[in-house]
């Protein structure tokens, strides 16, 4: 081997090159290597922009949650939809999702790292011009969408892939279709919650049937504005959530007695924006859905009277609380509340109203038990059956406690005749990575070789080839 | 072409379902799997007792080679009377992937399971993660279209 020459890329690592899947949704962003059991890389997928010395800056990954910088503020590529809407955008963040944790940058020519002497006359003579480095020379891309992305977003999707990463094969799949998949079933109604939206997508034959295709805001962040509300409203005292980059120190205090906390204030020139602050507060949100809400399990709404005579909502009062405590010490413990902030995605009729939330009160529509509804009333009648009794439950915001049960007393209720089935991966990682997952096994098969569009066929085909082959 | 794995069906699989056709109810059913190296789908076996739990049973209690339940896929020749119309008989596909199965082969059955139903032709198909999905009188109902 002649030392002078810079080794080929196969030499360093020896082992094959494995493809990247990356699953871009709208709170976070996941990618890894396939064949691996959970993404390696989970960053959020808003992004932090300011300015210093008068050039804008722009802040990417866990990085937008530590430094509360002067004007400061917090953005998001995707729209409350799910589907992409700064594209400038979204192809950094994604891109910052596995360079940062996977790719890496790209070695640069040892002759010039300085890490070797070499006298200038043993350089080259001639120098290559290279062609600037791209980021995904060497891997195959696999990436998941929702099932409702248009044909424009898909196309867009493939020339980023293609043309900024220079990835060499490239396939775009439907997460509800992965997530069916993942559970063993090629027919299934898939349920998904996650931060932005909540689906419902039937699929036959390992086909999205696109008539039958719903979704609605009320998700995760759904709920958070639900949570807020409840706070708002809260006794004995309303509650504000202060987060952490405000607090210097606290002390204990007793449940439902105010915060004895020392705040850290910014002059209005240092402050961060309003949205940094309000991201930062759904992180305490999160933990608060994860330690204290409860999905009120039925079989009746929670506004229902029950058979004994006694409210559900009662009922509830009687059950043990749950305790809270708050970054600045506050603490409580949450009764019927708790049950409250989420029954809203079964019945709009109890939605906790809040004038200053940017969520609209929900309509009937938007339900749960009305999305499934409408999506059977799109599909052939002979499949509905089917599709009952293959109900797969996935997204982040399925985790809520008791929420399976209660989708399960719903769709019983609804659909009395045909047997219903709700199945639910009950690991964490697989609720929350299902599509990634499924990505991550098909893209590490030899055989799905096949299924890659590659470099060629896309330069022959342009980016229409994803309509084609990818269904 | 919809989301496949891309795993191929082996000839062995089209030419035994081919015999089987051609039996004329003499052959009741093929049990298919996929290979341990995931590239391809090949027989498992060929059943010839005309006692649907006998089918049922080595279905349901098929291992992969470390002894764990495992997936597979089926089909079996329903026969069934209608009144007044006589003896009938259909070929139904049936993808059986327990839930106990872990992730990486429910998501390789599921996502070649088409691409064995067309290979064979075959139209009438139920999918059960649980024996009780392939009861008799399920398996007949799918087959008979509700008739018998």
């Amino acid at each position: 081997m002649n030392p002078s020459n810079p080794p080929q890329a196969a030499e360093y690592g020896g082992d094959e090159v494995s493809a990247i899947v990356l699953d871009p949704g709208y709170s976070t962003t996941r990618a890894g290597f396939a064949g691996e059991d959970a993404p390696k890389s989970l960053i959020p997928t808003y992004y932090g922009k300011y300015n210093a010395d008068g050039q804008e800056k722009l802040v990417f990954g866990d990085d937008v949650f530590v430094t509360p910088r002067p004007g400061l503020s917090i953005h998001n590529p995707i729209g409350k939809d799910g589907i992409v809407e700064d594209w400038d955008m979204a192809e950094r963040v994604w891109e910052h999702s596995f360079t940062s944790r996977l790719t890496g940058t790209k070695a640069g020519n040892p002759f010039q790292n300085g890490l070797n002497d070499v006298s200038p006359d043993e350089l080259p003579t001639e120098m290559e011009v290279e062609s600037e480095e791209k980021p995904l020379s060497d891997s195959p891309l696999l990436m998941t969408e929702p099932g409702w992305n248009p044909a424009k977003a898909r196309e867009k999707t493939i020339e980023i892939a293609m043309e900024k990463w220079d990835t060499p094969a490239f396939y775009l799949a439907r997460s509800g279709v992965l997530a069916a998949f993942a559970s063993g079933k090629a027919s299934a109604l898939v349920i998904d919650i996650g931060a932005s939206n909540l689906s419902v997508t039937p699929i036959h034959d390992g086909m999205i049937l696109k008539r039958g295709v719903q979704h609605s805001p009320l998700g995760g962040e759904y709920i958070s504005s639900q949570i807020r509300a409840i706070f708002k409203a809260n006794t004995p005292q309303p509650i504000t959530i202060t987060p952490h980059y405000l607090i210097s120190s606290k002390s204990a205090v007793e449940a439902g007695q105010p915060a004895q906390a020392k705040y850290k204030t910014f002059p209005a020139d240092k402050a961060p924006d309003a949205s940094y602050r309000a991201l930062l507060e759904e992180r305490t949100l999160s933990e608060f859905k994860e330690c204290v809400v409860q999905v009120w399990p039925g079989p009746t709404r929670l506004s229902a009277p029950s058979a004994t005579g006694v409210s559900n909502e009662d009922m509830a009062r009687t059950t043990p609380g749950r305790p809270f405590e708050f970054p600045d010490g506050y603490n409580q413990v949450f009764g019927v509340d708790r049950f409250r902030a989420v029954e809203s995605l079964f019945d709009a009729k109890a939605a906790i109203p809040d004038p200053d939330s940017s969520f609209p009160p929900p309509t009937p529509a938007q339900t749960i038990p009305e999305l499934v509804k409408a999506s059977l009333a799109g599909v052939d009648v002979d499949l509905r059956p089917h599709l009952l009794a293959n109900v797969v439950v996935t997204g982040g915001s399925s985790l809520l406690y008791g929420f399976t049960d209660r989708l399960n007393h719903e769709l019983m209720q609804m659909f009395p005749g045909p047997r219903v089935r709700v199945t639910a991966p009950g690991n964490t990682s697989e609720r929350r990575f299902g599509s990634w997952i499924g990505g991550s096994i098909l893209a590490s098969l030899g055989t799905f070789h096949q299924m890659w569009i590659s470099k060629k066929e896309y330069e022959e085909h342009g980016p229409n080839i994803v309509e084609k082959r990818c269904k | 072409m919809s989301l496949a794995s891309g795993v191929q069906i082996q000839d062995d699989c089209i030419t035994a379902f081919q015999d089987f056709s051609r039996s004329h109810g003499k052959t009741k059913y093929i049990i298919y799997k996929i290979a341990d190296d995931k590239k391809s789908v090949v027989v498992d076996s060929v059943g010839k007792d005309q006692d649907y739990e006998v089918f049922r049973n080595e279905l349901a209690d098929a291992k992969d080679s470390q002894g764990r339940v495992a997936p597979r896929y089926a089909v079996y020749d329903v026969e069934y009377e209608l009144p007044g119309e006589g003896k009938r008989s259909k070929i139904i596909f049936i993808s059986w992937v327990p839930s106990e199965t872990p992730t990486l082969w429910s998501m390789i059955y599921a996502s070649t399971r088409e691409v064995l139903k067309n290979a064979l032709n075959v139209v009438t198909s139920i999918h059960a993660d649980d024996k009780s999905d392939i009861e008799w009188k399920t398996v007949l109902k799918e087959a008979s279209g509700g008739k018998a």
